[in-house]
């Protein structure tokens, strides 16, 4: 973790981003991953796509139910967490940390700014 | 989550597939206190009555036995299936039926109708699950199960010094007992059964799961009024000489579907990745044509794969692909003999499937 990363951040699909050199990251808060229960599967995105805010870019797959992953803000997929293909119940374990579904290349800084600090999602969930 | 009119849990702290495998491998116990459960007094005039929808000899049922049956509309398409035991309580012969929560008032309307003094006890009496191979021993601890009890055999024991109905049945493929016992009694029966530390509550998803991977029959899924016993694949539980008995409703349409093809078969699906199956996904050959849909499918614990129930028009060659569209895109299944778990019943002192 260098000191240059960013505060985490929150949509209301319930994603966190955490930003570091225009890189962003992203995966789903602990919060979504309780309420999906166990997940079974994952289809990821397709590194090299460029995607817009509100695209739907993947699939979490639990015992419930099947849930797309938007993408938080504009850019290009650039890399994917390929361990969750094999165990994508590592979600479960670590939704914020180990559990993170894919990096992009962010074109506009100003659509992070927009997003849900960690108090403001945490006062999102009590509505 | 909403389920029937009621708040029900899909599951607890563990997780489904916690509970799912910890009911296989050791016991769970389900509150199902949802579901009807309701006393008919055994009489000549209710029981004629009563065979006009159920499609068993209801005056010839053995006491003490249990038997899965269902309740048939004028077209011999499934209004519910159910559970119907003869029993006596307190000197008293009766029929103890349970049926489907979100079945109860179309069921009810006529159990009344052939017997208007049928006592419905499930206001005053839960209904509790104890299921997986363990339950046997977690349970005779605590009351008295005699030694030769097999499958779908049903008595009244004694919990609290209130009297209760056991019987040694599930929705799981496995051992188990399902408990009527009166309200007030039944926390104190969790808490007693919690006791062994190899049980824990499971919740509506891991009852799911284990009904599909032991091939069982969901009401709105694999059974509705448009379909017929026959055509569900469960002509197993039609008493064969009822077939032949003007007073069954539909009994010529059902002794017709007995003789010649059907149009659709019930079948098992499994996923060949790691895609998940679902209700209402439909099913091609490999040239694009529409061969049927799943009615159930869920993530199984025992395989690792996703499976399903559904069906498929049965002028299909099952030698050949089958594909599920899923978001979209069709990705290839497999066919599997239901279960996809073996049964696990215990018959004669012993387990057979």
């Amino acid at each position: 973790m260098g000191a240059y990363m960013s505060e985490k951040k929150y949509t209301k699909d319930h994603e966190w981003v955490s930003i570091e050199n225009e890189i962003a990251t992203i995966g789903i808060s602990n919060h979504a991953q309780e309420s999906l229960g166990d997940i079974v599967f994952i289809e990821l995105p397709s590194v090299g796509n460029s995607v817009k805010a509100k695209d739907e870019i993947c699939v979490v797959e639990s015992v419930k139910a099947a849930s797309d992953i938007y993408a938080p803000i504009d850019g290009e997929i650039i890399e994917v967490n390929k361990n969750l293909e094999n165990d994508a119940a590592i979600i479960n374990q670590d939704a914020e940390n180990e559990g993170w579904i894919f990096k992009m290349k962010i074109s506009d800084s100003n659509q992070y700014s927009e997003l849900m600090s960690e108090d403001e999602y945490k006062q999102f969930l009590e509505q | 989550m909403p389920f029937a009119g009621f708040n029900m849990p899909i599951n607890y702290k563990t997780g489904i597939i916690n509970e799912h495998k910890n009911v296989r491998n050791h016991s769970g116990i389900f509150d199902v206190s949802h579901m009807g459960q309701i006393l008919i007094e055994n009489n000549e005039t209710y029981l004629h009555k009563l065979e006009k929808y159920i499609p068993l000899q209801l005056k010839k049922l053995i006491k003490n036995r249990s038997h899965y049956s269902f309740l048939l509309n004028k077209d011999g398409g499934v209004i519910d299936d159910l559970i119907i035991s003869n029993i006596d309580i307190k000197d008293k012969s009766y029929l103890y039926i349970v049926y489907n929560a979100s079945r109860k008032k179309e069921d009810e309307e006529i159990f009344i109708s052939c017997a208007p003094n049928a006592e419905k006890i499930y206001n005053k009496n839960c209904l509790l699950a104890i299921q997986g191979p363990d339950s046997i021993n977690v349970l005779k601890n605590i009351i008295d199960i005699p030694n030769n009890m097999n499958f779908f055999d049903i008595l009244i024991s004694k919990y609290d010094s209130n009297e209760i109905i056991v019987s040694r049945s599930g929705y799981t493929g496995e051992d188990g007992f399902e408990l009527s016992i009166p309200n007030e009694s039944a926390e104190n029966l969790i808490t007693d059964l919690l006791k062994n530390e190899n049980t824990m509550l499971c919740g509506l998803g891991s009852r799911d799961s284990l009904r599909l991977e032991a091939g069982l029959s969901l009401y709105g899924h694999e059974l509705n009024e448009n379909i017929t016993p026959i055509e569900a694949g469960l002509s197993w539980a039609l008493d064969k000489e009822r077939l032949e008995d003007k007073n069954l409703n539909g009994n010529k349409i059902l002794s017709d579907q007995l003789k010649n093809k059907l149009s659709n078969k019930k079948i098992g699906l499994i996923s060949t990745n790691k895609s998940m199956l679902r209700d209402g996904m439909t099913l091609f050959d490999n040239n694009d044509n529409e061969i049927g849909k799943i009615t159930s499918g869920c993530f199984s614990p025992n395989l690792n794969k996703s499976i399903a129930i559904g069906y498929i028009k049965s002028e299909f060659n099952t030698d050949n692909p089958i594909f599920c569209e899923i978001r979209k895109k069709l990705e290839l299944v497999k066919i599997n003999n239901l279960p996809f778990v073996k049964k696990n019943y215990k018959k004669n002192g012993s387990v057979y499937e």
